[in-house]
């Protein structure tokens, strides 16, 4: 493998071509450095964290992982990792993998709820999965199976899960905890520009002026995007100005110029401020871009009386009292609330005043045309004196001082030839009005034409690997289809049957089951089989021991499939051994519509299989008897879903065709060929195509020899057609083998860096072709309104077109249904560390991560520790309404909050912080809120 | 009958494969390897009950209290894995633009007299080929379809990598919540203690498809693809 200096010059000629001054080692200590890794394979893979999307190239010896380093050929990160994606060398390496199926039995072997678990043949496991899915379709039909889904899937994986939830068991209760994570960012795209995904690319990082961080830690949460960041800012340290708004200090603020602490849930009234003051002295200073906007833009509004996302009046759960009065106290505002004198000043254009009573309607995404005088008087409160009054989170802040830091955010997005780039994730998105907050930020950029510009645009940061490739685009959600079509539009279920040869009307149109949904569906009793996949729903959601309960104590069959053993595996019912990310073949969609892909490094663990196996070995169970006969109505869906068995015999299949034979090992399919002579294949393991040197003994009880077909590329490919040609292309699959990554779309062979861009978006070039304008908002969704006012739409005006146009919403702020009080008297934030990821079921288990961080701790002011008489190491109770956990005090931490906010993050299972959390949402986007209920603190 | 003794084998041989990870009782008792059973306590890291907390306590922070010139360096987890920081590092965070505690010992002219790590050669080394507005239009010097890099050592520190603590982190000490089977593998002799990351190293194997890492025009057509595309439908 001792490469020649000529051979090492031509394997990497592009780095020779592009000014390699550094590499003036001689070749005889290339070739000895050669050899020291003659038996190392290196290779290309994406990193398994945040959705920065990072590339690393994996060093394998003898069957293993022995190194990770940074990619220098990635754009994204260039050579460099954060402390998670070096330690990827790790994650599959803890010793409690779970190596075989652990089902719980009574005493006489069989399925015992109360039992304790054995390790049982994968066999086994499906005999119970299909008895227990047979159970409950006969319960509740469709409706009744459920899949906790993830955007931690592969594409592969998603795909594979959606089209058999969708098309074989015609359930549409799947969904990802990227709910938690990205939905009211998606809503926000949706309303704003009608298709999903940002505009901008990571290259605004290095051609903007300003970095405003809202509510959003990168410096922990997207390390590589703040080093870049960093690199920009101490580039050009008096031009770049860094602005950190953030609840609390933590290591985003440790660079920035300004720091502005605001008090939760306020960024919605900041944001108006801007947008105030843009408006307000447009008439003076000619600030907003008129041309720009009357070519682009129109303003719009909705109803505001939209509740909360908590339980409403008459649902099971809550008539069957299984929620206590505290729980009640804030589960009652849902359904009406009294409009407080924080709010009232915000809500007078809309026809509210502080005191009155506001009847709340179940969340809507409805939505209207209004006039921009209109939208001038959404705004008009927002003044320096009442935003400062509201928004001021640190009461130690002198407020003059806060006032002269709220001009100049103002000031620098609208300076003239300033650009601007505006980042968030979770603070803007986890948010009982966050789907609210998403469109205000795009009202500033814009109204300044500072948005899909380089270097200018607010940019939804993604949490997940794949939340954007995956969950989103894939569309594991209840209510999507691949490339963002809708289960409820009968032209995109038609397109889906047809692409996956299945007969019309086979697919559900009622798509309500969000994972919240799905978790409340559980405790009323409706689902009766739920299968967890690449993520922790049983740690990860608020109000948590409402679902630990319902899952342990009520008759249905929980399934948890994963690496190692978390929360939700020992809930669970039946446990699955999964393979992990480096143990099958896979793709990534990151936060700038970055597709990577990689291939199997190494085989699985124990008898782990990929989820991918997991799925398709599961549609061998069922058949078109079993799946496609007529279902009664059940849950939200009102009608019979109509039997289409004699369809299927007209297309060719039989009653017990199997779902395997028409969904996954179909002729198409099978097409895809295995071939050890694809440069793409060659060496490389594909447990899943040919089975591997393990001889699993699979799921009919005989050793798997694979499916005999190249089945991730079927699945990738029948994936990408969705996408291509209606502005999501995904290119070939092997293009991404060979490159680290292209952004979506990618039109004849080219990536996309700014969307609606006509200069760099190929869709935006054509849609402008004849207006010459200089940006296209294309995406088809919500594009044909009725007029209205601030306080209604007019149902009799006519829906007028809005093609190619975006929208600037009028939101005013509103409360929180949960507030500090005097009963309990401080905000609880939660959120992520660096070192760990989510549930910390991968990053615990490395020595270097666990160590770094190794408990959850409960972050407060020293003055708050004081006067609770709290030791700094000393443990406290963290307690709300709902729960209670332990955690020991740090008042000298990275995380530096306020007088009156705790931080505690969730990674960690000894504190279960989402017991104590509330599980309200955005009720347009149904994303929990984790960032603020509230708790009373003391000594444990 | 036949397919119930078969369970039984898979039973006995399962549990037999499971002893890693069914937690203290079985390691207590290892002649009573083939436990059938696995209570839900002993699964993953929290080994006290899910549903009350009065008994479940966090495992204790207790970051090393050595100087930082007196303490012993921590081997590097593999082959140029960042290496964690073995010294108390109270006073020193949080990193700020005008304070950077870690660079006044690390820099690699200090770091020999003050027995610190010296930063490696990797840090002084620009990845970043960045790109320019060139008539109003974006470009980047290299070409992503061809994975091009652009490769620049120099003498100073680079900004990108200003955030030591985003890939050094103190640790603490204890038993750690479970053991890692991952086996460290250097490919130099001091590899456990220093970078040797640099020069042609950076670019080593970064074809990662061989001879034919570059994309041609059957890539791009995508030919041989019959479930790529949707055959006419729009939505």
């Amino acid at each position: 493998m001792s490469l020649s200096r000529r051979e090492f010059l031509k394997s990497s000629a592009a780095a020779s071509a592009a000014a390699a001054i550094g590499m003036s080692v001689p070749a005889e200590l290339e070739a000895a450095a050669n050899q020291a890794e003659g038996d190392w394979r290196w290779d290309k893979a994406a990193c398994r964290f945040c959705g920065t999307g990072c590339g690393i190239m994996m060093a394998t010896k003898n069957g293993k992982i022995v190194a990770v380093k940074g990619d220098p050929a990635a754009p994204v990160n260039r050579g460099l990792n954060c402390i998670k994606g070096y330690f990827n060398a790790k994650i599959m390496y803890g010793a409690d993998r779970l190596t075989q199926p652990l089902l719980r039995v009574g005493a006489d072997g069989k399925f015992d709820k109360k039992g304790k678990f054995v390790p049982v043949s994968w066999q086994r496991a499906y005999d119970e999965m299909e008895v227990h899915i047979k159970k409950a379709l006969k319960h509740g039909g469709p409706e009744s199976v459920a899949v906790f889904a993830s955007g931690q899937y592969t594409i592969m994986e998603g795909y594979t899960a959606l089209k058999m939830m969708k098309a074989g068991f015609r359930s549409n209760a799947i969904d990802p905890n990227a709910r938690h994570c990205m939905a009211s960012a998606v809503v926000g795209f949706y309303q704003t520009f009608g298709v999903d995904e940002p505009s901008g690319c990571y290259d605004d990082i290095e051609l903007t002026d300003t970095i405003v961080s809202w509510g959003s830690n990168m410096a922990e949460m997207h390390p590589i995007l703040w080093s870049r960041v960093t690199d920009r800012k101490l580039s050009n340290p008096d031009r770049v100005k860094v602005i950190s708004i953030q609840t609390y200090t933590h290591r985003t603020s440790d660079l920035a110029d300004t720091e502005i602490i605001f008090s939760p849930n306020t960024d919605g009234a900041l944001w108006n401020y801007i947008a105030r003051e843009i408006v307000m002295r447009d008439d003076a200073e000619k600030i907003i871009d008129w041309d720009f906007v009357k070519k682009h833009m129109i303003f719009a509004a909705g109803p505001v009386n939209i509740g909360y996302g908590l339980r409403r009046e008459g649902e099971k759960s809550l008539k069957d009292g299984k929620y206590s009065a505290k729980e009640m106290e804030i589960v009652s505002k849902e359904m009406k609330t009294i409009v407080s004198k924080k709010e009232g000043p915000a809500l007078e254009p809309y026809g509210y005043k502080a005191g009155d009573t506001m009847n709340h309607q179940a969340g809507t995404l409805a939505h209207w045309e209004i006039s921009y005088e209109d939208y001038k008087k959404s705004v008009a409160p927002y003044t320096l004196e009442y935003t400062a009054a509201i928004v001021k989170g640190d009461p130690d802040e002198n407020v003059e001082v806060f006032k002269e830091k709220l001009q100049q955010l103002a000031n620098l997005y609208i300076e003239k030839g300033r650009k601007v780039v505006s980042f968030w994730t979770m603070g803007m998105n986890q948010h009982t009005r966050g789907t609210w907050v998403n469109t205000l930020a795009y009202n500033v950029h814009f109204l300044l034409n500072k948005q899909a510009n380089p270097g200018d645009g607010a940019f939804s940061l993604t949490g997940q690997p794949s939340a954007c490739g995956t969950a989103r685009e894939v569309g594991t959600f209840t209510h999507r289809l691949p490339a963002d079509m809708m289960v409820e539009n009968p032209a995109h279920r038609k397109i889906a049957e047809n692409k996956w040869m299945i007969p019309e009307g086979t697919l559900n149109a009622v798509g309500v089951q969000h994972i919240m949904k799905i978790h409340r569906d559980i405790e009323d009793g409706l689902v009766k089989f739920a299968w967890v996949n690449v993520c922790n729903p049983y740690q990860d959601s608020a109000s948590a021991h409402h679902w630990i309960k319902a899952a342990r104590e009520m008759d249905n069959f929980i399934v948890t499939s994963d690496g190692y053993p978390g929360i939700s595996a020992k809930v669970s019912d039946l446990i699955l051994p999964s393979a992990m990310i480096y143990e099958k073949w896979g793709a990534y969609g990151n936060a700038e519509r970055r597709t990577q892909h990689w291939r199997q490094q190494v085989l699985p663990v124990g008898d782990a299989m990929s989820d991918t196996w997991q799925w398709v070995e599961l549609s061998k169970r069922f058949t078109v008897k079993d799946l496609w006969g007529e279902w009664a109505p059940s849950g939200a869906r009102k009608e019979a879903l109509p039997s289409v068995i004699e369809k299927a015999k007209a297309m060719g299949y039989s009653e017990n065709s199997t779902m395997f034979d028409i969904l996954f090992a179909n002729k198409t399919a099978k097409s895809y060929q295995l071939d050890q002579s694809d440069a793409i294949q060659k060496g490389y393991d594909n447990s899943e195509g040919y089975g591997d040197s393990r001889n699993v003994v699979g799921s009919d009880g005989k050793v798997f020899k694979g499916y005999g077909f190249f089945i991730q590329k079927y699945l990738f490919e029948e994936y990408a057609a969705f996408t291509r040609g209606h502005g999501h292309d995904l290119a070939p699959f092997n293009m991404y083998h060979k490159v680290r990554g292209l952004k979506w779309p990618v039109v004849d062979g080219k990536e996309t860096a700014w969307r609606f861009n006509a200069k760099y978006d190929p869709y935006a070039a054509k849609a402008t072709k004849e207006s010459g304008n200089s940006h296209a908002f294309y995406g088809q969704i919500a594009k044909a309104l009725k007029f209205g006012t601030l306080s209604g739409m007019d149902a009799k005006t006519e829906q007028k077109s809005l093609a190619n146009k975006a929208k600037i919403f009028a939101r005013p702020y509103m409360d929180p249904p949960e507030m500090p009080d005097a009963a309990y008297d401080t905000w609880l934030c939660t959120g992520r560390v660096l070192e760990h990821w989510h549930s910390g079921t991968m990053t615990m288990r490395v020595p270097e991560l666990y160590r770094a961080v190794p408990e959850a701790l409960c972050y407060m002011h020293p003055t708050d520790a004081k006067n609770k008489d709290l030791k700094q190491g000393g443990l406290c109770w963290v307690e709300s309404r709902r729960g209670k956990v332990k955690a020991r005090v740090e008042t000298r931490g990275r995380n530096r909050p306020p007088r009156g906010l705790v931080f505690v993050p969730w990674f960690d299972e000894k504190v279960f912080i989402n017991k104590v959390c509330l599980d309200a949402t955005c009720p347009m986007s149904k994303q929990t809120d984790f960032k603020k209920c509230a708790v009373k603190i003391y000594k444990a | 009958m036949k397919t119930k003794s078969k369970i039984t084998i898979g039973l006995v041989a399962a549990a037999l494969l499971m002893v890693g990870c069914v937690g203290e009782s079985v390691k207590a008792a290892p002649q009573k390897a083939v436990t059938k059973t696995v209570n839900e306590e002993s699964l993953g890291l929290r080994k006290t009950d899910i549903y009350t907390e009065d008994a479940t306590i966090s495992d204790k922070t207790e970051y090393r209290s050595a100087q930082a010139t007196t303490s012993s360096k921590i081997q590097r987890a593999f082959q140029d894995a960042p290496p964690m920081i073995p010294h108390d590092t109270t006073g020193m965070l949080p990193i700020k633009t005008d304070d950077n505690r870690c660079i006044t010992c690390h820099m690699p002219e200090i770091a020999g007299s003050m027995g610190a790590t010296p930063i490696p050669v990797s840090h002084f080394t620009d990845f970043r080929p960045k790109g320019k507005m060139v008539n109003g239009k974006f470009e980047l010097p290299t070409d992503v379809m061809k994975n091009e890099v652009a490769i620049v050592q120099e003498d100073k520190l680079q900004n990108a990598r200003f955030n030591c603590s985003a890939c050094h982190a103190p640790q603490s000490q204890g038993n750690l919540a479970v053991e890692n089977t991952f086996e460290a593998v250097y490919t130099s002799k001091d590899g456990a203690n220093r970078s040797n990351w640099s020069g042609g190293k950076l670019t080593e194997s970064l074809d990662t498809v061989g001879n034919e890492s570059f994309i041609t025009k059957d890539d791009i057509a995508n030919k041989n693809s019959p479930a790529g595309a949707l055959g006419g439908s729009t939505h």
